[in-house]
């Protein structure tokens, strides 16, 4: 059963659409900057690639759902909601006599990939902690008077899937993945499998994230991951990842269903593929061997030749190991015969459980548009990733099949394959 | 138009839960009914309004077997994992080799709370020692410069630790639809091999939310009952006074095969995991539709992916959780789904012996199927003093464990945020006739 993509939303610090990031990255325009959210004066490390015009009620269209989400998954829902319009689903299913919606529901679901680790939600307790001074009995008894009741429902990590769900009526296969960096590709991956297992007929994929807060800014700086103030992936003087936010989705439909209702098609979907090293959280291989494994299973699972690549989104965080060791992997996947390889990050920062899915919604409109965008902070390749095809100018793609590749924590890899349709 | 299904076995058990920490240990307590609610131990809750949970005991003395500087890496909830995973992986009596480890997966529930009450209590005393955080306060504060406690907050710390004990290199994945991830990990690691991507999955649910924010979570909601005086009774699923769930914590863990596989090598084979179901009711975020929608299609679509008729069912493992909405929700949709027949099915919810284990719940229950069938026992729905007349439609086996032979199994998993999953687990020698019938 073939799968294909009929509507793509994204949302970071460089854009509010696939087409407006993608044209920043063309136009060589990066959203890092020094963090603006909180006051980081002093601070080791200070940028972040942030949604600097932040409209929580604008981006949601509804004020009162504001009390039971946060900001990640604000992103969530807009990206959602703006895949789905692209689609014209929510046109489709409202055309629909009322038998024909409920079978339309059933047969609709949703995958999301959402971050995990975020520390402020539970500054919630911070002015009851501060009164109680110790004291469990008082934390306990002022408990109702000092924290919002509906503190739990604003935490969970599923809200984007509960509330996308809601607002559109998706009542088919689900489900929420919050395995950090791979979490936004795995929902892509799961969600395809529902619709070729003949579960379901559409997929909502999405993958949110908004991890930048002090406390996870000084972890990833005191675990060594951070760099002084630009991501120059693959560059001989790289020096770290920097962290975005933001969300991206797909509408994810089976070939029968987009050619029923007549929708356009902008992607097939090919395959997919997920590989781990077990080697412990922040453990990886200088080989690349999951990442490897991962290409070659999202290859193999959608019959392509790597010499049949047009463009390859790489990972590219910009951490010395992570590019050294994915440059790796790409060298042995492909060899010499390598298709232009391109990252985003750089530009968009890293949205952790939002980045897979968000180039996979890159990768489509710049291969629709036949580019692979440069990447504007590479200087000098590094002499360790050579034979990695990336340039700082954007180049022509040597084909329509697009290549995403995602790592995460753990040793955790994921790839897909997709193959645009030209706009 | 589908493909074929590879048929998968469930061939490994493991549990860590709060009526015992191992499968016979917990077992014993289900089939005597007897609850596990008790004052809580975890931490000092004579403040709040609901004192009372059902806990894991001996926690510190859980036998974790490999390198046991790895718990550093963990938190409590993580150390439950590392227990049952041990007791599944040794059970199934198969574990990766060099050759074979990129051919297995594993796939976890997660909790939702990874950041211990400690470590929030030391940053706020040093940096919100007023209640409002001040971001420069942080640049010196101890936790908030601990790598290791980063390590254990993340939602990858399960996963990682467990595929690094057990050498695992395929598909992971942590998912969480809260109350229904247990159920949701196995139900995607089963596709998983169905589609081949692996020939083995350990897959489970950890959590522990009996933690002073994770309480205070649900004491806010008002979901959990507040019968303090009365700690082993609180947890009484489809009785008429039933006023909230009695939370609890652990971790659940199968060791899942293709079923081809696990014969060639010999291995016992406690049940097919045949079927998985899974819906979204869109319908509110702690609610459940009084008409049971939502429940009800992921029990069709558990039958259908499994090649079951209702008529084949055996055993309901309820969610159950003692709340008044689910209950009544559950039993609504038990009733629409097998009909005529719902009175030909028993039904029990394990959680009135050892409360909701949250993110573990879906996982450990799946245990408990496993066992149903193979003992040809159902164990017991405990405090079952006066049914809701809104359930009495249901057979639900009160009193005493009951001797039967079951031939498909399915278990229940309703979460908050509308996921509902159901698994539907078959008798192996059904499925060897299935396999001689050509099927």
């Amino acid at each position: 059963m073939s799968v294909v993509v009929t509507g793509t939303g994204a949302i970071c610090g460089a854009g509010a659409s696939p087409s407006a990031i993608v044209d920043a990255a063309l136009a060589a325009r990066s959203a890092i900057a020094e963090v603006a959210s909180f006051d980081a004066t002093g601070w080791p490390r200070r940028h972040a690639a942030e949604v600097t015009d932040y409209n929580a009620a604008k981006l949601v269209g509804d004020r009162k759902l504001l009390k039971l989400i946060r900001r990640s998954d604000v992103f969530g829902i807009y990206a959602a909601d703006a895949a789905i319009a692209q689609a014209g689903l929510e046109a489709h299913r409202q055309a629909l006599d009322e038998a024909a919606q409920v079978a339309f529901a059933e047969a609709t679901g949703c995958y999301v990939g959402s971050g995990g680790g975020a520390f402020n939600v539970n500054y919630d307790y911070f002015p009851l902690m501060a009164e109680s001074k110790g004291d469990m009995g008082a934390f306990g008894r002022e408990l109702g008077s000092s924290v919002n009741p509906m503190w739990l429902l604003r935490t969970l990590p599923n809200n984007v899937l509960c509330h996308v769900g809601i607002r559109h009526g998706l009542k088919g296969p689900n489900g929420c993945i919050t395995n950090h960096t791979t979490s936004g590709l795995l929902a892509v991956i799961e969600g395809a499998e529902a619709i070729r297992e003949g579960e379901a007929e559409r997929i909502v994929s999405a993958g949110h994230d908004a991890p930048i807060e002090p406390q996870t800014m000084l972890y990833y700086h005191r675990c060594g991951l951070m760099a002084e103030s630009a991501l120059r992936p693959f560059d001989v003087a790289r020096d770290g990842s920097l962290l975005g936010e933001g969300a991206a989705a797909l509408v994810l439909e089976s070939g029968a269903s987009a050619a029923a209702r007549g929708a356009t098609v902008l992607a097939e979907y090919l395959g997919g593929g997920d590989a781990s090293e077990g080697g412990g959280l922040l453990h990886l291989r200088e080989d690349g061997d999951g990442a490897a494994r991962a290409i070659d299973a999202a290859l193999a699972d959608a019959g392509v030749a790597p010499a049949d690549v047009g463009v390859i989104v790489a990972h590219a965080n910009g951490t010395p190991l992570s590019d050294r060791s994915e440059a790796a992997a790409l060298r042995r996947v492909f060899g010499a015969a390598m298709p232009p390889v391109t990252g985003f990050k750089w530009a968009t920062g890293h949205p952790l459980a939002a980045s897979g899915i968000l180039d996979a919604a890159l990768g489509i409109e710049a291969a629709r548009r036949r580019v692979a965008p440069g990447i504007a902070t590479l200087a000098t390749l590094d002499p360790a990733c050579t034979g990695v095809a990336v340039s700082r100018d954007a180049r022509a793609t040597r084909g329509d099949v697009v290549l995403v590749v995602c790592r995460g924590f753990g040793g955790t890899n994921a790839a897909v394959v997709l193959r645009a349709r030209p706009a | 138009m589908t493909r074929a299904k590879r048929r998968v076995a469930i061939t490994g058990l493991g549990v860590v839960t709060p009526a015992g920490n191992d499968v016979d240990a917990m077992w014993a307590r289900l089939l005597a009914g007897r609850g596990c609610g008790a004052p809580i131990t975890n931490f000092d809750a004579s403040g709040f309004s609901t004192r009372i949970a059902a806990e894991v005991r001996d926690a510190d003395a859980l036998p974790i077997t490999g390198d046991r500087k790895l718990l550093k890496f963990g938190n409590r909830s993580h150390r439950f994992a590392l227990a049952a995973a041990e007791q599944a992986m040794a059970d199934a009596g198969i574990a990766p080799t060099a050759a074979d480890r990129h051919r297995w997966g594993c796939v976890v529930g997660t909790g939702m709370m990874t950041v211990s009450f400690d470590e929030l209590a030391s940053v706020q005393a040093h940096a919100a020692p007023d209640g409002e955080l001040d971001a420069t306060r942080i640049l010196d504060e101890a936790t908030a410069n601990d790598p290791m406690a980063f390590c254990r907050s993340q939602s990858t710390a399960g996963v990682s630790l467990l595929m690094k004990r057990f050498g695992i290199a395929g598909y992971a994945s942590s998912v969480h639809t809260a109350c229904a991830s247990g159920g949701q990990a196995i139900g995607t690691a089963m596709r998983v091999i169905r589609r081949g991507a692996a020939d083995r999955v350990l897959a489970g649910g950890f959590d522990s939310m009996v933690s002073p924010v994770g309480l205070a979570g649900f004491c806010l909601l008002s979901a959990v009952s507040a019968d303090n005086e009365t700690p082993e009774r609180a947890s009484r699923p489809f009785d008429a006074t039933r006023n909230g769930f009695l939370l609890g914590e652990g971790a659940g863990f199968v060791v899942l095969e293709a079923w081809e596989a696990a014969v060639q090598r010999g291995a016992r084979i406690y049940a097919e995991l045949a079927g998985d179901g899974n819906s979204l009711s869109s319908y509110r975020i702690t609610d459940s539709h009084p008409s049971g929608d939502g429940p009800i299609q992921a029990m069709q679509r558990a039958l259908r992916d499994a090649g079951a008729l209702p008529a084949d069912v055996d055993y309901l493992n309820a969610h159950g959780t003692s709340t008044p909405m689910n209950d009544r929700s559950e039993a609504a949709a038990a009733a629409v789904v097998f009909g005529d027949g719902v009175g030909r099915v028993a039904v029990s919810s394990t959680k009135s012996v050892m409360g909701h284990l949250i993110a573990a719940a879906g996982a450990v229950e799946a245990v408990v199927c496993a066992l149903a069938i193979g003992r040809s026992t159902l164990p017991p729905n405990a405090n079952l003093v006066d049914v809701d007349p809104d359930c009495a439609h249901l057979d639900i086996v009160r009193g005493a464990p009951r001797e039967r032979h079951v031939r498909v199994a399915l278990s229940n998993s309703l979460g908050f945020g509308g996921s509902n999953s159901c698994l539907a687990l078959r008798h192996p020698d059904e499925t060897r006739a299935l396999l001689e019938a050509g099927r």
